[in-house]
């Protein structure tokens, strides 16, 4: 029983980020089609912002979040405008825009060092107090990220499933010509979901960030795992990111008590999700591409 | 022979150029002609470095050089070949996203073996023993002729592509690569193509690993790091991915001018060059692959050159 309940705990604390980062990431996907390698810099960066603004302002970690994922938002915008949107228009192929988008993450990555310096960086924050939940203890920042996760994935969740806007993304993923014919503009909406990708994968950062440091490999250490999740899960719906995301933190935590080495439940994994998408095959080719 | 001019930097780096210009020219006949965006080009590197240096090393040899080198060099070109078969078994029939998370899920497995397989290669801390499989007296003369083979491999491969583009068998790559599902449907196999081409490309790359752990000495988890795939990806995109010489010359540009040209003989006050440099270089090499892409997705060299066949068929 105890190594149930810690399972639980320790992958639903520690790895909430990852639901996060993968709502947004799916969302994205969904609507363009597109692997965007670079998205683990919008996590990165959103670790960076939050660090920067902490120690800078010395506001509390709280008060963080709320630049941090706005700008982040805003940087996975101007990525959108300045790189993606060119590049569509210049009819670039899928793959051409996946190198494209490689190319951007080792640029964001590299050059973020020159902005905050080449040595590992950490939130100024008092140190959590450690809450007991189910006998296992958790700080309180994990707690935090787990409720925050939880709220978001809920809003997005309804914003996209339930609201008009929401309907407009699904409308413009499932048939672009459709959805222009029907008064649906593709650049607002599209704008609007590169922003919402961007805030969830900044906020995440933050909360990856706050959690252990900030360095520059922590959106890439991340992003397979991102990528995995959304892949398996399906872009279909925001339902299957959220439950896969979870299954997979738990997962790791549940194979990293088992084994004793936090990579080795990642090996595991890894192979676990090539052997679905092997066996599954990849129904996804016919996901929106605006 | 005198080999003063040759200082140990510029063999070093040299051998990178090679190196890379090997990797990007098996690249090419993924990425270039068969449309595989192959992205753990490194997975395969490591996998034939640590596969040779782990046999070489760790085992025990019951006779003389040279038979343990090479019986090592050839298993682990053969390791990375059968990881190529697995991995292409995996992905030949997905589209570029499964292949994208495919080849970067491997080259992270790679480097999760490396780094916990602690008893065979050491750890993250990393494992030495390696040298040349000779001795021709100065660690100068063993350096060079060890670029001096490895420029010869590299060379024969060259050969081999060019031929690859004049023959049947490159005809039907870039027919894979133009469109699978119409090359399928006129009797070719695509799946079994695919496979094969990902496994004599990864045999390759392993290849290449195993002779770059010749060089280093010293195998750690650092050297088969995501610089290395960028480094052969840049350099194919920016020469020109599908044709021949487009490898040579892209690599040539990009880690040529910075591993060589910029390192040894550009005045660099030595605080930028420690530790600035590598990270400028890839900034710009990460800028270099978007504005390329965005601007002359083929390349400086350009459109692709047909052989005489096709030129006559479409009347050039």
């Amino acid at each position: 029983m105890d190594f149930i309940t810690d399972a639980l705990v320790i992958g639903l604390t520690e790895h909430a980020p990852l639901v996060l980062a993968a709502m947004g990431f799916a969302l994205l996907y969904r609507l363009t089609g597109l692997i965007n390698v670079a998205y683990a810099e919008t996590v990165t960066l959103g670790a960076y912002l939050g660090m920067w603004v902490n120690t800078t302002f010395g506001l509390n970690f709280y008060l963080t979040l709320l630049p941090a994922g706005l700008l982040a938002g805003l940087v996975s915008l101007a990525t959108y405008l300045a790189i993606f949107r060119p590049a569509k228009r210049r009819n670039v192929g899928p793959l051409e825009l996946i190198i494209i988008s490689f190319g951007l993450s080792i640029f964001l990555r590299y050059g973020l060092q020159f902005v905050f310096g080449y040595e590992v960086r950490f939130f100024e924050v008092p140190p959590p107090d450690t809450i007991r939940v189910l006998g296992v203890g958790v700080g309180s920042f994990r707690i935090l990220a787990v409720v925050s996760v939880a709220v978001l994935a809920v809003l997005i969740y309804w914003f996209i499933q339930r609201s008009r806007v929401g309907l407009q993304i699904r409308a413009l993923a499932s048939d672009e010509e459709l959805a222009q014919v029907s008064g649906i503009k593709p650049l607002t909406v599209t704008t609007l979901i590169w922003f919402i990708a961007g805030v969830a994968g900044g906020l995440a950062g933050a909360f990856y960030g706050v959690g252990s440091s900030v360095r520059p490999w922590l959106g890439w250490e991340e992003f397979l795992f991102i990528l995995l999740v959304v892949l398996v899960g399906g872009a279909k719906n925001i339902r299957g990111v959220i439950i896969a995301g979870v299954a997979t933190g738990v997962a790791l935590a549940a194979l990293t008590l088992q084994f004793g080495q936090a990579l080795y439940s990642r090996l595991a994994l890894i192979i676990a999700f090539m052997v679905v998408l092997k066996v599954r095959g990849n129904p996804l080719a016919e996901a929106g591409k605006v | 022979m005198n080999l003063d001019w040759l200082s140990s930097f510029l063999i070093f780096g040299l051998f990178f150029v090679v190196m890379m210009i090997g990797l990007a020219l098996l690249l090419h006949l993924q990425m270039g002609l068969a449309g595989i965006g192959n992205f753990g080009i490194v997975g395969f590197w490591g996998i034939g470095m640590y596969a040779f240096g782990v046999l070489w090393v760790r085992a025990d040899w019951p006779f003389g050089e040279p038979w343990p080198f090479l019986i090592s060099l050839a298993f682990g070109t053969v390791a990375a070949g059968l990881a190529g078969l697995l991995i292409g078994w995996l992905i030949a029939d997905l589209d570029a996203d499964g292949i994208v998370v495919g080849t970067l899920g491997f080259a992270t497995v790679v480097l999760i073996l490396a780094t916990t397989e602690k008893s065979l290669t050491g750890g993250a801390y990393g494992m030495g023993g390696l040298d040349f499989p000779y001795d021709v007296g100065t660690i100068k003369g063993n350096e060079a002729s060890w670029l001096a083979i490895v420029i010869v491999l590299v060379g024969a491969l060259l050969f081999y592509v060019a031929r690859v583009h004049r023959s049947p068998y490159g005809r039907l790559l870039i027919s894979l690569g133009a469109n699978a599902p119409l090359a399928g449907s006129l009797g070719k196999p695509t799946f079994g193509t695919k496979l094969w081409l990902f496994v004599v490309g990864s045999a390759g790359m392993g290849l290449l690993g195993a002779m770059y752990g010749v060089m280093v000495h010293f195998l750690s988890p650092l050297k088969i790091g995501i610089e290395i795939t960028l480094a052969a990806i840049v350099g194919l995109v920016l020469g020109g991915r599908s044709r021949v010489w487009g490898a040579v010359v892209g690599v040539l540009l990009t880690v040529g001018l910075f591993d060589i040209v910029i390192q040894l003989y550009a005045p660099l006050p030595a605080s930028l060059s420690a530790q600035a440099l590598p990270v400028l270089r890839e900034v710009l090499f990460g800028a270099t692959l978007i504005v390329v892409l965005m601007f002359r997705p083929l390349g400086i060299l350009g459109r692709m050159r047909r052989d005489k066949l096709m030129r006559r068929m479409h009347g050039e």
